[in-house]
């Protein structure tokens, strides 16, 4: 990993910010990058720890799992206390689908 | 004004006075809020104090006195950090994109709370969505630090801390990821404790990193910590990863002393690089146990020193992971309408401060393809490794004991163009929390420059008990809850 390491160039920066759907104004991008370069240069101390290592490391606890069971909800009035908007019962949300983004 | 500690009671004492009905709920509420009005313009602890809605809740604590209800925190002043739900109050997390939110109820440990008598003072501030080690990362304002307002206050829980050290209320609650409760805590003199990971239910606890995230109070002494977390721990049925299993007598834990307790103080710690100050308040910790009769030893934790680059990665990935859903359409502004993709992106842009944006970069970064199994994958491995090293080290020794903060709480600005340096102040904390081991910090005294220092004891997972115990021999030999906060009053 070290020989090859990936540094956060202002055109990775740019990628990682579309995928995390943020916007970082282009005159930014070269303090993102090198802040984040920083960072991930810091991180990659880890690839130095020796691959024998890990061998022996036991799996950690599971997270634990409650029965998939139905519940009863918060109700409606938990819903109206944070909808911007409502029409007949129900909050009404911006389309999310089928809009062609 | 300097205000002697025993000037204000503690968690522990304003229950009982109230129990006794030698003090009304509503007077302690009132006496807070006094305190508040008197010194919050200067520490700026609150991003809203909620005193109408306290003093209604102080006139039913004392209607359940009346009838003769035994409440253990009977009509006890609380400050919640603004990450955890309360029934009534909005949660912002100190964030633009959470603006307005009003929680549809109160989380479990808000529930467990008023249950138990207590009284909710107020909203405290914090970095946003927990991220930060000094509290400037707030969307609303900077918080100072008790001792010394030029300085922060640690973080992220630092409206919580400044809270209890500037003596505003008894006690409060932070929410510990990777140090939130104890390093501010020990920035601002006071005792942070973050429990097992499982103890207690983060239901209505808004999600940061949730492998790490627990909730855990913040007192002005040990004895206040163990009444808190007895009040909120044990299995909840809405957190999955709650365990049900005992939780013990943690109160009953702190009279039990140290004698032939193996104290393990932690190799790793102690390098030539260390303060000189923090040094000698380990050495004092070390002498403190050892006339208590403990059996003191050194024990390793080879990955300790792996831990940041760790955190930051696996936070960081959760954080990308948990905070998707802050997306403009069901929480907070929303940016524009104009099509979907630029709703996500404005009202994300525009609600996220830089810090949350970072760790979201970065934890998008390391869970992209391409760089997964570099980053995430090995970071998952290597705080396996971690765990056990914990494991091997508490073969050895019933607690250990390491620093709280590398050095005093710094100057407000010192250290906000350098995130890797601000993450570096963590680097005591972070290990325990990777192992979801319990920690406690306990005020150890102060600097030549007036500046309070923490010193941790950690036990091992659900060995809450053996912890309070040494941390309460620490605290006596420290002596701490005695001296000054400049501010208070």
């Amino acid at each position: 990993m070290t020989s090859d390491r990936p540094v956060v160039t202002p055109a990775v920066a740019r990628k990682v910010a579309e995928l995390a759907r943020l916007r970082l104004p282009e005159e930014d991008l070269v303090l993102w990058s090198a802040q984040l370069s920083r960072i991930v240069a810091y991180i990659d101390q880890l690839a130095a720890i020796p691959e024998e290592s890990f061998g022996a490391a036991p799996a950690g606890p599971a997270t634990p799992v409650r029965a998939d069971d139905p519940r009863p909800g918060l109700g409606e009035q938990a819903l109206e206390a944070n909808a911007p908007r409502q029409l007949h019962g129900y909050g009404v949300v911006p389309r999310v689908v089928g809009s062609g983004s | 004004m300097p205000n002697p500690a025993g000037a204000t009671p503690g968690v522990v004492e304003t229950a009982a006075a109230v129990s006794a009905r030698r003090q009304t709920a509503v007077a302690v509420v009132e006496d807070s809020l006094a305190r508040i009005a008197a010194g919050d313009h200067r520490v700026r602890a609150f991003l809203e104090v909620t005193g109408d809605l306290a003093l209604e809740e102080a006139r039913a604590v004392d209607a359940r006195v009346a009838a003769g209800e035994s409440l253990p925190l009977a009509g006890v002043p609380l400050a919640l950090k603004d990450n955890i739900w309360v029934a009534g109050r909005r949660t912002t997390c100190a964030s633009k994109i959470l603006q307005g939110f009003r929680p549809p109820g109160d989380s479990t440990v808000a529930a467990r709370l008023r249950r138990a008598g207590a009284v909710f003072i107020g909203r405290a501030n914090m970095d946003e969505f927990a991220m930060g080690s000094s509290t400037e990362n707030s969307s609303s304002h900077v918080t100072r630090n008790p001792w010394d307002l030029e300085r922060v206050p640690g973080g992220s829980s630092g409206g919580s801390a400044a809270a209890v050290g500037a003596r505003f209320v008894p006690g409060g609650f932070g929410s510990d990821t990777g140090g939130s409760i104890r390093q501010p805590a020990a920035c601002c003199g006071v005792v942070g404790f973050k429990p097992t990971y499982g103890r207690v239910s983060r239901y209505g606890l808004v999600a940061f990193a949730s492998s790490l995230d627990q909730i855990g109070p913040l007192t002005r002494s040990v004895a206040d910590a163990a009444r808190l977390y007895r009040a909120v721990a044990g299995f909840d049925p809405l957190d999955s990863t709650t365990e049900d299993r005992g939780i013990g007598d943690p109160e009953g834990a702190l009279a039990r002393g140290v004698a032939g307790l193996r104290v393990g103080f932690l190799e790793e710690a102690e390098t030539e690089s260390l303060d000189p100050e923090v040094a000698e308040s380990l050495e004092a910790a070390r002498r403190i146990f050892r006339e208590a009769g403990a059996d003191v030893l050194s024990v390793s934790v080879p990955r300790a020193t792996a831990a940041i680059a760790i955190y930051y990665v696996v936070a960081s990935a959760e954080a990308s992971s948990n905070l998707a859903r802050f997306d403009g359409v069901r929480y907070g502004p929303r940016a524009t309408d104009a099509d979907l993709n630029a709703l996500y992106v404005e009202s994300r842009t525009a609600g996220f401060g830089p810090e949350v944006k970072r760790r979201i970069l970065l934890g998008t970064f390391a869970l992209a393809s391409g760089y997964y199994e570099a980053y995430y994958g090995r970071a998952m491995r290597v705080r396996q490794l971690l765990s056990a090293d914990f494991d091997r080290a508490f073969a050895a020794a019933d607690v250990i004991v390491c620093p709280s903060i590398p050095g005093p709480a710094f100057r407000v600005g010192e250290k906000m163009d350098d995130p890797l340096t601000m993450y570096l102040s963590d680097v005591f904390t972070v290990p325990a929390s990777l192992a979801g081991l319990p920690a406690i910090s306990v005020p150890s005294g102060l600097t030549r420059g007036g500046l309070p220092l923490g010193i941790q004891v950690l036990g091992p997972r659900f060995g809450e008990e053996a912890m309070f115990a040494a941390a309460r021999v620490l605290e006596a030999g420290a002596g701490f809850p005695d001296a000054l906060s400049p501010v208070a009053g």
